[in-house]
Formats: structure tokens, sequence, C-alpha cells
């Protein structure tokens, strides 16, 4: 091509634009072809099998869906007590009135969209706040760990727990539960059933720490109580997180079904905003595109303190994401 | 803690005030401490009531086999956005969003027999007539019979004619099976005449049947399924984070990976040059007049 187009022959472009390869790349021969590589599951034209185990011959042979679960996630048949318990916290699970899950279940229920769209939107509710089993059990898990290096005791490391985090969503512990007694009759059917581990134990001093330094009323919650049983149950954080989630998709599921039954589709356009909630710029004129030229101020800042100055005044606009700050991993932190 | 109503909607389902959360009338934490299952409490959660226990063990068999099916197009999408390394539950609300009008298209089928059904009883015809008058309407029609053939497990999913067994064994066979039972019959039959080969109901026919006969609503039924596979693709899902290549893209795995560039085949247009701004006009107005391009429409 002779012709260069925009910027496409700078010097500083790593290698020559102007001559590069048409067509796509042919079929990598050297290495083995793709496949989909799974440790989890297979199937073949008769049969499907999951860790080894055949999902017919598991059905027929009486096992259910908790018990499928221990062996999707764990590869091993749980204790009838296990799969008890499992099936305890998934009842727990399933439902929670209209909180984030449900909502956003109707939401999308509520622009006609498929059951399944809105189950599934559903299960994104769960983050870092609601349902936030993830950072709670990696909480756990870093806090026993350094208890370990440390050569700390259970109570000692979950005082420094609750010092560092007393204010994290994710916390297990908090005023949600204290005239719910449903948390602390979990922990107390996984001591009866012979399955509470060191999870629930270390909970527990989580839930002392935090009552000797909250100035307010707190105990233990159900991300505490299901996040620590799941565990001692042998789930990971992210498997809790997942199995936790889809168990509430189900109760998504109803709330599609009520919100089509009883309520009319929203339409594109037909809900308003009232004034009186807008708390943005006052109504301004829309500039001419030769005023443009004028009145218009660029974004770019060329010093740190010109940045700084900038950001700060970036922030006093909700709804920019200035204000919102992501903790990101640290290089420098020693782990 | 800010705690007033998220939502507002006047519901049947639940509601939870500090002191409980109850579902239909009934405690929650009441219905774990008895020791009803998981299963039992979705009879609940979309039926209202306590189901029978041979409905229960009907459930846990549909349940747990519906759980993993491996490499299907719920898995796939798991695998591909975790790929990307969003939060697990991106990846797990995309394969449960997979499923629709082909990949276990529950709630349709439902509704087939639902309105099949109602035609036995207000034309006085058998299930089983019924059953034929739906394959030739369908068939007739040009339309695919919903419940039958899966394009894997090609001489029958491996998971369907055991549960239309387990289904009358477990004596909780209805007017739905009958039904489906008659499709499949009038179904094969039909397709024998024509000297077409046999095809076995999928699980949609079989699962999807019964779960209709315990009572579930075609969407219900759907939820059911379709939510349960979530718990598979999520494992898949972590399987791939914490043992994959993130981006599936790397050179330096031995085996060429889903998104290697050697995996994209390429069938659009020809390789062509782009037109400057002041050639663009003219340029546009051909392609439209030329119209070669509608064949690339989307």
């Amino acid at each position: 091509m002779g012709t260069v187009i925009g910027n496409l022959n700078d010097p500083r472009l790593q290698y020559d634009y102007q001559n590069r390869e048409h067509g796509t790349v042919k079929p990598d021969t050297k290495r083995e072809p793709f496949q989909w590589v799974s440790e989890v599951a297979y199937k073949n034209i008769h049969r499907i099998v999951a860790r080894g185990y055949d999902t017919t011959e598991l059905v027929e042979s009486g096992y259910g869906i908790g018990d499928v679960l221990f062996i999707d996630y764990q590869a091993r048949i749980p204790l009838i007590e296990e799969t008890k318990m499992l099936n305890y916290v998934m009842i727990m699970s399933l439902e929670d009135g209209l909180s984030s899950p449900a909502a956003i279940s109707r939401i999308v229920a509520s622009s006609k969209s498929l059951l399944t769209q809105a189950a599934g939107a559903s299960i994104l509710a769960f983050g870092h706040a609601y349902g936030a089993y993830s950072a709670f059990g990696n909480m756990l898990d870093t806090y026993l760990s350094m208890a370990e290096k440390e050569g700390k005791t259970m109570e000692e490391i979950a005082e420094i727990l609750v010092k560092e985090n007393i204010n994290s969503e994710a916390l297990g512990v908090s005023n949600l539960m204290l005239k719910d007694p449903a948390a602390k009759r979990m922990f107390a059917r996984a001591e009866k059933l012979g399955v509470a581990e060191k999870y629930i134990a270390f909970t527990k001093e989580i839930v002392k720490a935090a009552q000797k330094i909250s100035k307010e009323p707190v105990d233990l919650d159900m991300l505490g109580a299901t996040g620590a049983t799941m565990m001692d149950l042998g789930f990971s954080p992210e498997a809790t997180w997942a199995v936790l989630a889809v168990s509430r998709a189900f109760g998504a599921g109803a709330h599609y079904c009520e919100e089509v039954e009883r309520e009319e589709p929203r339409r594109l356009g037909q809900a308003l905003t009232p004034k009186e909630d807008y708390d943005g710029p006052e109504d301004r004129p829309v500039p001419t595109l030769e005023e443009r030229k004028k009145t218009v101020r660029p974004a770019q800042s060329h010093t740190p303190e010109e940045w700084k100055k900038a950001f700060d005044e970036k922030q006093k606009l909700k709804g920019t994401g200035w204000s919102i700050e992501e903790e990101i991993e640290d290089p420098r932190r020693k782990i | 803690m800010d705690r007033k109503p998220l939502f507002r909607r006047k519901t049947a389902i639940s509601y939870k005030t500090e002191e409980k959360t109850v579902l239909r009338g009934y405690d929650l934490s009441e219905l774990a401490e008895e020791g009803y299952s998981f299963c039992d409490a979705l009879f609940v959660l979309f039926q209202g009531r306590i189901p029978t226990k041979k409905e229960e063990e009907m459930l846990q068999y549909e349940t747990a086999e519906f759980l993993e099916h491996s490499m299907s197009p719920s898995a796939a999408s798991a695998f591909a956005v975790i790929s990307g390394r969003p939060d697990l539950p991106a990846a797990v609300a995309a394969s449960v969003m997979t499923f629709g009008g082909a990949h276990g298209p529950g709630a349709a089928h439902g509704y087939m027999m639902h309105k099949y059904i109602e035609r036995a009883r207000v034309e006085k015809k058998s299930l089983e007539e019924m059953g034929k008058i739906l394959v030739d309407e369908y068939m007739d029609a040009g339309l695919a019979v919903m419940g039958i053939g899966q394009p894997q497990h090609t001489d029958g999913d491996p998971r369907a004619e055991p549960t239309h067994i387990k289904h009358e064994e477990l004596g909780v066979g209805g007017v739905y099976l009958e039904l489906q039972r008659s499709i499949e019959k009038h179904f094969n039959e039909r397709r024998k005449k024509e000297g077409r080969s046999y095809v076995a109901v999928n699980m949609i026919g079989a699962g999807n049947t019964a779960l209709a006969e315990l009572g579930f609503s075609p969407n219900a039924a759907w939820c059911i399924g379709c939510v349960c596979r979530g718990f598979s693709c999520a494992a898949h899902a972590l399987f791939s984070m914490k043992k994959g290549r993130a981006w599936a893209a790397s050179k330096r795995e031995p085996m060429v990976q889903m998104l290697d560039l050697s995996m994209i085949k390429y069938i659009g247009p020809e390789d062509r040059e782009v037109p400057s701004q002041e050639e663009r006009q003219e340029y546009a107005n051909k392609q439209k007049e030329e119209g070669e391009y509608k064949k690339w429409v989307l």
C-alpha cells in the first residue's frame, strides 16, 4: 500500500504498518490441538462423568444435588452429615426477601426478558459487600496462615483481624442478626452434626473480638455463619461464593415469575426521574459548536500538582467515578 | 446500618424482618432445623408446599443429574468469561444466561405440553392421540419437536431414559409423562416411515416432563434446570481461574489455547483499503448502490 494513513508511518511504531501481512494465522501444528481441558468433568456419547463418577450411576445410587456439589468442587463423596449441613446452608441461602438478587431479577424481568437472563443477572449481586464469601473466606485464610507463621493463638489473631477489619463489609460480624437467631443456629447445627472445624472456631473468636471493641452491639451475621460453615465443609472461598450465589438464583427465579405475573412490563422511556432527586449542575444552555472553541476547558494536567487539584475538583461531581477508590495490590507489601 | 427496603413490591414469596426470614409462611431457619432438604425448599419456593418424599426424591434425582454436563454452551461461556479474570459471579451468571431457545429450552417445552394437554381435554382426545397430533403438526410445519434429540449424545442422552424410568418407578407419573411418551413413540414411528433414523428423548423431554409432573410451572422448571447447571459451570470456571491461563492465548502452553490466533477462521469480505475522508462520501454511496454489503449484514 503506497498511501500513508494517519500516523501509520511514524518511526516510533514497533513494526512496518505499511507492509503488514493479510489473512489469518495458520493452524499451529507444532503444539497439541486445542481441547477443552477439565479436571471437573467429561462426557462422551453415552456417559457424563464428574470427577470420575458417572453422574447417571450417582443418581441411580441415590446421591442428590448436595452430594454432586461435593463431587464437582471437592472430588469426593461427602459424609452424610456433611450433605445434611450443606442442605441446611443452601436452604438458608435460598431466599432473602427483596434484597439485591431479587431486585435485579425483577428489574430484568420487567424488561420482558427470559427467565435465565434474570436468574443469571441475580448472581451478579454477589460482590465484595453483599454475599462477600470470597472476601470473607480469603480473609480467614490470610489471618489463619499469619497465626501459623507467627505462632499466635486463634484468639490473638482474631483480635488483630478485627482491629484491621472492623469496618469491613466482609467481617461476618455486624448488627444485622441481633434479633434473628438463624446465624448462631447454623453454627450450633454444624457442631451437633460434628462438621464444625477451624473456620467456625475462628469465626467465633472473631465475634468475641469484635464484641470487645465495637461501640455498638454486634454478633455473628449470615455472611460469617454461612461462609465459615461452608469452609469447614471443605469449600474454598470462591466455591462458597459460587454455590451460595447460585442457590439464591433459584429464589431469584421465583421473583422473576412473580414480577411477570403481577406487574406490567416497563417500556423504554417510561420511568421518570423526579427533578427533586437531582443535585447535578443547574440547567444551562448548550453552547453552539462555535462557542465550544472558546468556552470549553481540556482535562489535561501537566504537573502532579495540577493533576491533584483537578482530581479533587472532579470528585465533586458524582457519577463520574472519581470518588471511587478501589484497592489494588501493593507490590511493596510483603506477604 | 440502613435497613430500609431496597425495592417495594407486593410479594407472596417471602418477607424478612429483624427476627426471621419467612418463605411462603415457613421460617427458613425452622425448615433447615427440621431437616428438610434443599429440594424440599425448592417446592416451598416455587409451589408454596412441602412435597411428598417421592416427589422430593424425584427432584433430588433430577437436580443432581442436571448439575453437571461437562462441555455444553453454558460451560463454554463460563470458560470464556473467566479467561478475562472478572469476578467469578460474572462467569457463573453468563453460564446461566446461555440457556435459551436451543440450549435447554425447558419453558417452551412446558408450554407446548400445556397447550396439547388442554387440547386433549377440549377436543376430547386421549393423550396418546394428542401425542400423534402434536408430532404431525410440528413435523408438517417443519418445526423441531421439542424434547427429542441431543447433538452430542447421538444415541440418546444417557440421563434421559433413566429419568423416565425413575419417574415411573417413583409413581409420580401423570398426564405429562403419558403425553411425552406418546410424542416420542409417534415421532419415531413417523421418522421410520420416512426412512429416517431413531432419535431418542433428551433431558428436556425427560427432565422437564418430570418437573412438570412434580407441579413446577414451565418457568419454574426451567429455572431449576438452568440454575442447577450454574453450580457446575462455576466449578469449571474456578478450575480455569485457579489452574488455567488467563486470556487463554498463551504461546507457552504445550496445547494450542482457545483464543490462540490460529483458532480464528475468517470467512468475511476480503481485506480492502480504508477510503480516505475525502473519498468517503462517494465510496459509501457506491457501496450502498451496489448492495454487495447486504450479504454480510447480520
